[in-house]
């Protein structure tokens, strides 16, 4: 019972600062928001047994991707764009097709048989599952599988990733970056 | 009722890609189009882990084992967007979605 409390104020909260996102002036607020779907979210993780999910959700999300996110809106000081409007009447057209696939997806998944497709098999209690040992046991068990091939790519994939970010954001390659002389008056 | 069910995280998942994909369609600043995107891989990640409710044992936690590659391709994604956002900020002094249309240069 307690679970579907924090359920529903975690779904609300998500929801209520997902469309924060959408419908936001400034970049830095939809940042803020979006740092609020993020917590929620991982609040949900770890109601349905993924504590190691949730833990992963509030570093990555909220604690990397959304800092850096928040460090170029303010590098950029996109304040200074006020030119490019919020809507204008594409947008207001796309969001036809945007409800629509959300109807969609909502009639699929209520009209399906739910006793059948989405019975709740696992009821382990959170201690039981999800946990870095299980996780881990999984990743890399006794034999080398697909998941811990998919763990290298994944590797390969963050550091092709840094690279080709520094060389997109650099200004010119040929360049430093910071003048290599020394200062004059430096000892 | 007291458990929670995998079908309300299935609704939860599908309302949160809807509103990821009205603000990626229809914002024209190019931050507002990264974090709808960011908002579609948390709502496929919440799917992930609702189908993972759905089988026993170690068959289900591979549910849970897909999401950590996707959070670790979306900070990819996150970190290349952002690079390519300054470039054009650079050479366009804009953030218009509109600025996006010649990639080289």
């Amino acid at each position: 019972m307690i679970t579907q409390v924090y359920f529903w104020i975690f779904s609300i909260v998500a929801l209520a600062t997902a469309l924060g996102v959408l419908v936001s002036r400034h970049p830095i607020h939809a940042a803020l928001c979006l740092i609020g779907t993020m917590v929620s979210l991982a609040g949900i993780y770890s109601l349905v047994a993924a504590p190691f999910l949730a833990t992963l959700q509030i570093l990555v999300y909220a604690g990397a991707v959304v800092m850096l996110l928040v460090f170029v809106i303010m590098v950029l000081n996109s304040a200074k764009d006020d030119h490019t409007p919020r809507w204008d009447a594409f947008g207001w057209a796309a969001l036809a097709p945007s409800a629509a696939t959300g109807f969609f997806l909502l009639r699929v998944l209520l009209g399906a048989d739910a006793a059948h497709s989405f019975a709740l098999r696992s009821t382990d209690p959170p201690a039981a599952r999800g946990t870095v040992e299980a996780l881990s046991a999984l990743l890399f068990g006794d034999r080398i599988g697909a998941w811990s091939f998919l763990f290298l790519v994944v590797g390969l994939l963050l550091l092709s990733a840094v690279v080709g970010a520094v060389l997109l954001a650099k200004h010119h390659l040929d360049s430093p970056s910071a003048p290599s002389t020394p200062r004059p008056g430096g000892h | 009722m007291g458990d929670l069910q995998p079908i309300q995280l299935q609704v939860l998942a599908a309302l949160l890609f809807a509103i990821g994909l009205a603000t990626v369609m229809a914002r024209r600043n190019l931050f507002f189009v990264l974090m709808g995107v960011e908002l579609m891989l948390n709502a496929a990640n919440l799917s992930f882990l609702s189908w993972s409710r759905t089988m026993p044992g170690s068959v289900g936690l591979e549910g849970q084992l897909a999401p950590i590659f996707a959070i670790a391709v979306a900070a990819a994604e996150a970190c290349v967007g952002l690079a390519m956002l300054l470039s054009v900020f650079r050479s366009r002094e804009s953030l218009d979605t509109d600025a996006f249309d010649r990639m080289k240069e």
